[in-house]
This record gives structure tokens, C-alpha cells and sequence, in this order.
């Protein structure tokens, strides 16, 4: 059962989260292009729509990751406990942040002059909280990888 | 699909699953059956209150109701239609 639940969640990192972080990358960029050229970009929606849709079938990986923890006996060990914080603060970020920041700036794309550029330091605040969520994430993804006991020998 | 279509259709995993987990418990109680259905039932579970809090105009209500386990999707889906 271990082998079943360790490979779900691996396989739900993957297909879920990875999309996550590329749609979100990519979106930043390009929404501060959409909001100089001022006109709708139907590119940007999409790419908001991944980051969304993604986000809630990546509940399925901490979940796994808990049972897969809790099936293996070890969810009071240092490692796990650390990643499961700091895969709370990233959850909290793309929630919190990423998307509310997203549907923000995508409802100024389109609009007049002055908005769009009320919304610029937006779109700009974006791209850092996206690269936190990231670099949170990829720091879990290390724990989980150089943990005590590893085969990697780290 | 809209957040409704995709509401609807955790709401019913959710409650295939707690039902697979309940007959389970019931009956031949396998080990790996809960422990693989659990998951996704808490996943399921966890993805109802998302999409009702990413629903455009839910009410206060309707958020309060997705937490409820086992009933919370059904009840927070006809407070939504009800809307």
C-alpha cells in the first residue's frame, strides 16, 4: 500500500503542482506585457484558468504525502514535519497571493489607460510571489528527496 | 467546465467514496481499501470547500455548509442553485 500511496503522490506533484508553477510563471510576464499594450488577452485567461484549476486538484498531494507519512510511520520526523509547514506557507501564498493577485490584474487588462497602470505594481508584486511559491516548494521537494535515511545517502 | 460542473462532480466522489469506506468498514474491512480510498476521499472532501469558496458570489451560507463532512457538498450545492 506504501508503493500505491507514495507513487499517487509523487505522480500528483508532478501532473498537478508542475503546471501550477509554469502557468504562473508565465503568467506574470506576460501580464505586464497585456497591460502596456492594453488590449484583452485571451492567452492570460487560459493561463489563469491552469494556475486555478491545477491548484485544486494539487489538494490531492498533501493529502497522499500525509497518508503515505502516516502508512510508513514516520509523520513525527523532523524532515516531514518542516516540509508540511512549509507546505502549508506555500498552499497560503498561491491561495492568498497568486490567485487573488492573477484575477486582479486580469480584470484591469482591457480597460483604460489609467487603471492598467494602477494595476502595473500589481503585476509586478505577482512575479515575486510567484517565485516564493516556487523556491517553497522546490525546498519541500529536497526535503522529501535528502531526507534522513535517503538511498541518495544525504 | 465551470465551477459548478466540476463542484458536482467531486461532490459525488466524495460521497461514492465515504460510501466505499463505510461498506468497507462494514463488511470485509481490507486494509488497503481504506487506505487508498481514504485519501482520495479527503481530497475530495478538502477540493468541495475550494471550489465553493473559488464559486463567483457564494454566499456566506454556502461556505459554511461545505465544510460539513459526508453532507456538506450536497447541502452547499443547493444553497448555490437556490442563489
Amino acid at each position: 500500500m506504501n508503493v500505491v500511496l507514495l507513487s499517487i503522490h509523487v505522480l500528483a506533484a508532478i501532473v498537478f503542482i508542475g503546471p501550477v508553477t509554469v502557468a504562473a510563471s508565465m503568467f506574470a510576464p506576460r501580464a505586464r506585457a497585456a497591460l502596456d499594450a492594453g488590449g484583452p488577452d485571451p492567452v492570460l485567461e487560459t493561463l489563469h484558468r491552469i494556475t486555478r484549476v491545477y491548484a485544486v486538484a494539487g489538494i490531492a498531494v498533501p493529502v497522499f504525502g500525509i497518508a503515505t507519512g502516516s502508512a510508513m510511520g514516520v509523520l513525527g520526523e523532523t524532515w516531514l514535519v518542516v516540509s508540511m509547514i512549509l507546505t502549508a506557507v506555500a498552499a497560503v501564498i498561491l491561495a492568498g497571493a497568486v490567485l487573488p493577485g492573477q484575477t486582479a490584474v486580469l480584470a484591469a487588462v482591457g480597460t483604460d489607460a489609467e487603471t492598467r497602470s494602477t494595476a502595473m505594481p500589481l503585476a509586478r508584486r505577482l512575479s515575486m510571489v510567484t517565485g516564493i511559491f516556487a523556491l517553497t516548494w522546490a525546498v519541500v521537494v529536497v526535503l522529501m528527496i535528502a531526507r534522513p535515511g535517503s538511498t541518495t545517502g544525504a | 467546465m465551470t465551477v459548478r460542473t466540476a463542484l458536482r462532480l467531486v461532490v459525488v466522489l466524495e460521497s461514492l467514496t465515504i460510501a466505499v469506506l463505510l461498506v468497507n468498514l462494514a463488511t470485509a474491512h481490507v486494509d488497503w481499501v481504506a487506505g487508498i480510498v481514504g485519501p482520495v476521499h479527503g481530497t475530495a472532501y478538502l477540493a468541495v470547500i475550494a471550489l465553493v469558496l473559488a464559486t463567483p458570489g457564494s454566499s456566506r451560507r454556502a461556505r459554511w455548509l461545505a465544510a460539513i463532512p459526508v453532507a456538506g457538498g450536497w447541502l452547499s450545492l443547493r444553497e448555490l442553485d437556490r442563489l
